[in-house]
């Protein structure tokens, strides 16, 4: 398989505080959806971060093809937790076709791809309203469409199920399910990254403490339980 | 008029901090309050839906789009933080003259700035990964 994402060796620390993260290492391989599982506190949002290039972390951080950093980020798609994050504009289609203006589309085409992301994430009727108008559920997927239509080589989302209903949790897993690019999800849901992950990274005590198939970390109750997660 | 009195405690507190501080009265005060009623009219008059699909990527009418609706974005989050602050504050203290209710204020307004700065922090970077800081 050819990796997206390799990380050596990542290490990362607040100043003067004990680290957050030490030696972490692992790779994200084209069109794999990978989990990082931990409990509140463990450094999944850090470690995040820290891929993204917004804290400086020892370690290596590569993405493929190579690229300058500044590139790079452009071929990723990020959903931090708070929808709200991303979305500022009057309608929630400007919202989706920003980035592609932003990138030099022309606005009749980046409209019409903002809507093509908008019906992937399930959410073209609620095109022409604002983003504060929809339910915490359709603002996530407002904001995952944003992410994707700008065609990224990586989706990156933290939390994505946090504060989410039943229902939303579904919505948003059968968006996610049907994707084709390579996913990394943190959260500490094990129903939803079981469902979505082919592998699964175990954050806790700083470290990686495991790493496997969504079944194999999911049937070792010792290592959940280690790992603050039961 | 309820919405207008803290910009108008506030232009108070600068003619106040002017007098106090033994200099003559500037028109300060009038100007901030001039700016806030001028900013408030224009941000109801504008259409702002669909605009960003008129404007030149990159010219200067794209940047100051984006820079109001930044602001008033950012305005929005700081209500809304504001609001939920002194909710809690109001819940946690109801009666407003005993003891502690002046402390808890002063908690809760400080507690807000962190707030601010973490929500600023957050939609900065969420921006930024999307290629609007460059």
């Amino acid at each position: 398989m050819t990796p997206v994402l390799e990380v050596a060796n990542l290490s990362f620390a607040y100043e003067r505080r004990s680290p957050v993260l030490a030696g972490i290492s692992f790779t994200v391989d084209a069109g794999e959806c990978v989990g990082v599982l931990g409990a509140n506190g463990a450094g999944k949002s850090t470690l995040l971060w820290c891929l993204l290039g917004l804290l400086k972390n020892q370690g290596t951080v590569r993405w493929f093809p190579p690229a300058p950093a500044r590139h790079a980020l452009s071929r990723i798609g990020v959903v931090f937790q708070n929808p709200e994050d991303h979305l500022f504009m009057p309608t929630v289609l400007e919202d989706v076709a920003l980035g592609l203006i932003n990138r030099g589309w022309r606005p009749a085409a980046a409209r019409e791809q903002a809507l093509a992301a908008l019906s992937e994430a399930g959410l073209a009727e609620a095109a022409a309203r604002p983003a504060s108008q929809l339910s915490l559920g359709e603002r996530k997927r407002a904001a995952i469409a944003a992410a994707l239509a700008t065609s990224p080589e990586m989706l990156v989302l933290d939390e994505p199920t946090a504060e989410l209903d039943g229902r939303s949790v579904r919505q948003l897993t059968a968006v996610l399910a049907n994707l084709r690019v390579a996913r990394l999800i943190a959260s500490h849901d094990l129903g939803f990254l079981g469902k979505l992950c082919s592998r699964l990274l175990v954050l806790g005590a700083n470290r990686l403490m495991a790493e496997g198939t969504a079944a194999q970390v999911l049937a070792d109750a010792a290592l959940l339980e280690r790992a603050g997660l039961m | 008029m309820k919405r207008l009195l803290p910009i108008l405690v506030f232009a108070a507190a600068l003619a106040v901090i002017e007098w106090a501080g033994g200099r003559p009265l500037t028109t300060l005060p009038l100007v901030t309050v001039a700016a806030f009623a001028v900013t408030v009219t224009l941000a109801r008059l504008v259409r702002w839906q669909g605009r960003i699909f008129r404007v030149r990527p990159g010219s200067r009418s794209y940047h100051a789009l984006l820079f109001a609706l930044f602001v008033r974005h950012f305005a929005g989050i700081l209500g809304a933080e504001t609001r939920r602050v002194l909710i809690a504050r109001r819940l946690a203290t109801p009666r407003a003259w005993k003891p502690g209710a002046a402390r808890s204020l002063l908690f809760a307004l400080a507690a807000l700035f962190g707030r601010a700065l973490t929500r600023a922090e957050r939609f900065y970077a969420a921006q930024s990964l999307r290629g609007m800081t460059d």
